[in-house]
């Protein structure tokens, strides 16, 4: 017993202490974006990684959940009649909820992992003592510009999500099923508000991508310099970024309905 | 053991301990590397060479004990201070610690460009200099993944020599290399130390070439360390020398006893 509660006490001290440790890095890279020079060059070079080499993920698992929303909601609207309102139920479904919280999960596990091994195998490598060693700040050469095209990179790949979504449900919709083309782009524009819908879309993948750069770059950071050190971090992010964003998810929603 | 530090002493560790874990490291150990002289420092593996070096450069702080470097104790400064004592050392790691998304050029102008105002074209003509000082051609496009070893090693080397640094640390710099080019980075060494003043800290398990490059010798062993010239080494008693040196390092430190010496082993 003595021992549990002693373990239980540990975990809870380190718990703390990580987040502490974890609310420093991330004041630490708050406070390089605005040390000149401004790392333009890494930045863009990072957003490629991140965002660029993400696009047919996302493209292709939006246009696929784009399908299986057509054929599903098609199906169980029809049983009422209201078909026609396809476009609508799409849209918002996918607008609110399904194109931030998958992209997010996808980023996570696509450029947030990469991101990860990448700063754990400088780390592991003596790369980012290398770079100390030059008096230059590792958390403003390598972790800054990765965190800021983590974050931006968010917002931008949910929209194309959505997007192939949209597009997707509407090849099934319409060119499959024989829905009116008419019919489902009105209804679509006609239920997407921009505050309640649109706005909230985009708030929710910033603040995914927040979290994700914030996990993906401390993991790294953080890691233990060989490579089980590296994989344990890589899956670590994954994991912990999926949960937060889940969780993320539903705290945004309700505090927006309020 | 050092004695008390002088003001030729470049760098001092005083009462140093460190653990990992709860394996010790040092206890309780002094030090003092003298300015503008070569200082290899030996010891089997895990003896703490490579520790040592990065206490001097403030990746590794101590548990207690004090490390100076040019008269500034390391203890108390912040990354942005220890940045300033960093600008003064250039280091060479045991596995190169090349940037993997950089070509070899603009590894070693990453410095130049960060630090300095110099002109690209500056710039070229002292990265240039540097890899034909280290008997590197043509491999400025070249990412470190595609050098060999050896090759790595001494692009490795060009960067840390690059900003003209006061304090070289060499981590295991022989490591790897082929004999001519054991003998290329060895006269390096000496010419920068000898021509330019730096002080030189290198760890080496490379015995003749620590013999013939070295000033003062250091020998790790057990969380302390015996310092001294060749030639007061060779004139020690102490049978951890003898042990550690084996044969030909111990005839060959016989041969200098004849020779003037500094010091003896303090």
């Amino acid at each position: 017993m003595k021992a549990v509660v002693g373990g239980l006490g540990r975990w809870v001290t380190e718990s703390i202490a990580g987040l502490g440790e974890m609310t420093i890095f991330a004041g630490r890279i708050v406070r390089a974006l605005w040390v000149p020079p401004a790392r333009g060059a890494l930045i863009r070079s990072a957003l490629f990684d991140s965002g660029v080499l993400s696009l047919a993920l996302v493209c292709a698992s939006g246009l696929t959940v784009g399908f299986v929303l057509g054929l599903q909601l098609y199906n169980t609207l029809s049983r009422f009649g209201a078909e026609e309102s396809l476009g609508t139920a799409v849209g918002l479904s996918l607008i609110r909820e399904l194109g931030p919280v998958l992209t997010g999960l996808l980023v996570a596990g696509r450029a947030g992992s990469a991101t990860t091994a990448e700063i754990g195998a400088m780390k592991a490598t003596e790369q980012l003592d290398g770079l100390r060693m030059m008096a230059i700040d590792p958390v403003h050469f390598v972790v800054m510009p990765r965190a800021v095209a983590l974050t931006l990179v968010m917002p931008l790949l949910s929209a194309v999500f959505v997007l192939c979504g949209i597009g997707g449900a509407y090849l099934i919709g319409v060119e499959l099923l024989g829905l009116d083309s008419g019919s489902y782009l009105a209804n679509l524009e006609n239920a997407i508000q921009f505050r309640e819908d649109v706005l909230q879309s985009l708030v929710k993948s910033l603040v995914f991508g927040l979290l994700l750069a914030w996990i993906a770059t401390w993991r790294g950071f953080s890691c233990a310099p060989h490579a089980a050190g590296v994989s344990r971090a890589t899956t670590s992010t994954v994991v912990t970024a999926s949960v937060c964003i889940l969780l993320a998810d539903y705290a945004l929603t309700a505090l927006w309905a309020v | 053991m050092a004695g008390p530090e002088g003001q030729s002493d470049h760098v001092v560790f005083e009462q140093v301990g460190l653990a990992f874990g709860r394996r010790p490291v040092f206890s309780g150990l002094n030090l003092a590397f003298p300015r503008q002289k070569i200082t290899v420092v030996m010891g089997e593996s895990g003896a703490g060479k490579s520790t040592l070096l990065r206490m001097i450069g403030g990746l590794q702080r101590p548990d207690r004990g004090e490390v100076r470097v040019a008269g500034e104790s390391l203890a108390d400064l912040d990354e942005t201070a220890l940045g300033r004592v960093r600008r003064r050392l250039g280091m060479l790691f045991q596995n190169g610690a090349l940037l993997d998304s950089m070509t070899v050029f603009e590894n070693i102008a990453l410095p130049l460009r960060e630090h300095t105002e110099q002109s690209e074209e500056e710039i070229r003509r002292m990265v240039h200099q540097r890899l034909r000082d280290v008997g590197l051609g043509d491999v400025d496009d070249l990412l470190p993944g595609e050098l060999s070893g050896g090759m790595l090693r001494r692009a490795a080397f060009a960067r840390s020599i690059v900003m003209a640094p006061e304090i070289l640390l060499c981590d295991e710099p022989f490591s790897g290399l082929d004999p001519p080019n054991v003998s290329r980075i060895e006269a390096l060494i000496v010419h920068l130390n000898r021509n330019l003043g730096l002080t030189v800290i290198v760890s080496s398990h490379h015995m003749a070439s620590s013999l013939r490059m070295a000033d003062q010798l250091c020998l790790m062993r057990a969380g302390a360390a015996i310092s001294g010239t060749p030639a007061g080494l060779a004139s020690s008693q102490d049978s951890t020398i003898a042990n550690f040196m084996g044969e030909d390092g111990v005839s060959y430190l016989a041969g200098l006893q004849d020779q003037p010496s500094a010091g003896d082993p303090s």
